[in-house]
């Protein structure tokens, strides 16, 4: 989980290492998710996000598809280092 | 308090404070609970997936967004000095503290660096990106390197 100066960053990062490009999500959205997940990390009571409530985390943040359903088998089992191309 | 969940208020009361990791004896004598114990207590939470331990099977690597050791993500606020585990979790220490900071990073391609102030309510307009290989099914696969 990186962060990147631009599309044409990433795209030369993916091209140099092999990774697959996936779906960008903006410095906005991602403080997003961060407050989701984050903002009462501090409380006592907090817990992480399941599966169910991150779809719908994702979802309210138009981040939809097999590569943010926690439960997607669509990238396969293995050791959740993708396969460099 | 029940013990595990006095375990887990201190650790984070510890990161946020100092922004450094708690070792089991630090959380021990805060809790008020034996040494061996409290292993136990940090083997459970690794198994619910709030600690990362080291493979010393004690020492805490993760505690999401806090990271154990040093990152290329650092963030400081009051100042303190924090590290975060990835991109996201340099955004989730402001989160989970809740105060202005600034995020240290980098763009991972050109290695220009990144200086992002982050207000309690959120970052000044930026327009780099965030990016993930891994799959949100697989992240806790290899968390280390998700």
């Amino acid at each position: 989980m990186l962060f990147f100066r631009s599309e044409e960053r990433v795209r030369g990062w993916c091209s140099a290492t092999g990774y697959p490009l996936r779906p960008l999500v903006r410095i906005d959205q991602l403080w997003q998710l961060a407050r989701e997940w984050y903002s009462t990390r501090l409380q006592p009571e907090s817990r992480r996000p399941q599966p169910a409530e991150m779809r719908q985390i994702f979802g309210r943040l138009g981040l939809v598809g097999d590569f943010w359903d926690p439960q997607s088998d669509a990238f396969g089992g293995g050791a959740g280092r993708p396969t460099r191309g | 308090m029940e013990p595990e969940r006095a375990a887990k208020r201190a650790i984070y009361q510890h990161f946020a404070s100092l922004g450094s990791r708690p070792s089991v004896h630090e959380i021990a004598a805060r809790v008020g609970a034996p040494v061996p114990e409290m292993r136990e207590i940090f083997r459970r939470l690794r198994e619910q997936r709030v600690l990362v331990l080291e493979a010393d099977g004690e020492s805490i690597r993760m505690a999401p967004p806090f990271s154990g050791i040093p990152t290329q993500h650092r963030v400081a606020a009051a100042g303190v000095s924090y590290y975060a585990n990835c991109a996201w979790d340099a955004l989730g220490i402001p989160a989970a503290l809740q105060r202005p900071t600034t995020v240290h990073s980098r763009c991972e391609q050109s290695l220009e660096p990144l200086e992002l102030e982050v207000s309690t309510d959120g970052p000044e307009p930026c327009d780099w990106l965030f990016h993930c290989v891994v799959p949100a099914a697989q992240w806790w696969d290899d968390i280390v390197f998700t």
